[in-house]
């Protein structure tokens, strides 16, 4: 069975991007949420493998959903990759205190997020 | 280019061009009015591009003005499109031309001056320029991949933007400026 990864933005394009390139370049199942609240929700419905975040959003910010999954029995072990636009070490460092797993940053470089997720995952 | 499940690795560059090439001109098509078009190019800007401080300014020719139209992370009030660009870098521009500005090396901060203008066409003609005026620190500079995407706004963002079926709702104010 393919594995599963919950892709949260609330940018359409960022979605529409990150979608493609997991479907053309690997055999992961893409479920989507755009905002962090919708995130919580649905990775509690679909327990995904991994959960591809970006931070800055509406409703819940990407480090208040990290947190609240870390807090969740059925998330709390999910491995979360938040991606973000702001790479300073501090910002980063907030992420890693939120229970991310890690980080990458805006653009998103597809190999780098390819390898990065099969490092999780496996092929 | 087609989807290969058999081939895990990451794309390819050339690929990864293509994907974000084709995902901006899906994103800017499938605009639904005024307000998502300009949603859609601030999310291909930060997400393909990395910039977050943007602006986008509207030609009005017959005045021979330039008026901020939309801006995001900068106070549009302190830019001064034709001063920025100068007479021939603006003539450059209305004339549907990029205008890219290399880095300074003789700055510390060279990275955060790189600046691009790009000419918004709509029926031949450059109706808007769209300035992106710092690029995230991870950034390091434009490339050729930046260009062809360039091009793509330039050539596509202007219709979905200011088109027939555009609405006007998300106009923003903004003092004129005179070309």
């Amino acid at each position: 069975m393919s594995k599963k990864i919950l892709v949260v933005d609330d940018s359409k394009t960022a979605l529409m991007m990150e979608r493609e390139i997991l479907e053309r370049r690997t055999t992961y199942q893409c479920v989507t949420a755009s905002d962090g609240q919708e995130a919580v929700e649905k990775a509690q419905l679909e327990r995904p493998d991994l959960v591809l975040m970006d931070v800055v959003m509406p409703r819940m910010n990407g480090f208040e959903a990290c947190k609240r999954m870390r807090q969740q029995p059925g998330t709390r072990d999910i491995p979360i990759v938040l991606v973000t636009t702001r790479g300073e070490e501090s910002y980063m460092e907030a992420g890693f205190q939120s229970g991310c797993n890690d980080y990458i940053t805006k653009p998103v470089d597809g190999a780098e997020l390819v390898a990065l997720l099969q490092s999780y995952l496996g092929e | 280019m087609k989807g290969d499940k058999h081939n895990r690795s990451g794309p390819s560059g050339g690929e990864m061009n293509d994907l974000r090439l084709e995902a901006a001109r899906k994103r800017l098509a499938e605009s639904k009015g005024q307000e998502d078009a300009i949603e859609g190019l601030r999310e291909i800007v930060a997400n393909f591009i990395g910039s977050e401080e943007i602006v986008l300014f509207k030609v009005d020719r017959r005045s021979a003005t330039f008026r901020v139209f939309w801006s995001f992370g900068i106070d549009p009030e302190d830019y001064d499109l034709p001063r920025a660009l100068g007479d021939a870098g603006l003539q450059h521009v209305m004339r549907g031309e990029c205008h890219v500005e290399p880095p300074d090396h003789n700055r510390s901060n060279a990275v955060a001056k790189v600046k691009a203008f790009i000419p918004l066409r709509f029926a031949n003609q450059t109706v808007a320029i769209l300035a992106i005026l710092r690029l995230l620190p991870q950034k390091v500079g434009f490339d050729r991949s930046d260009m062809e995407l360039f091009k793509v706004l330039s050539d596509q963002a202007a219709g979905p933007l200011f088109g027939p079926n555009a609405h006007s709702s998300a106009a923003a104010g903004g003092s004129g400026i005179r070309a």
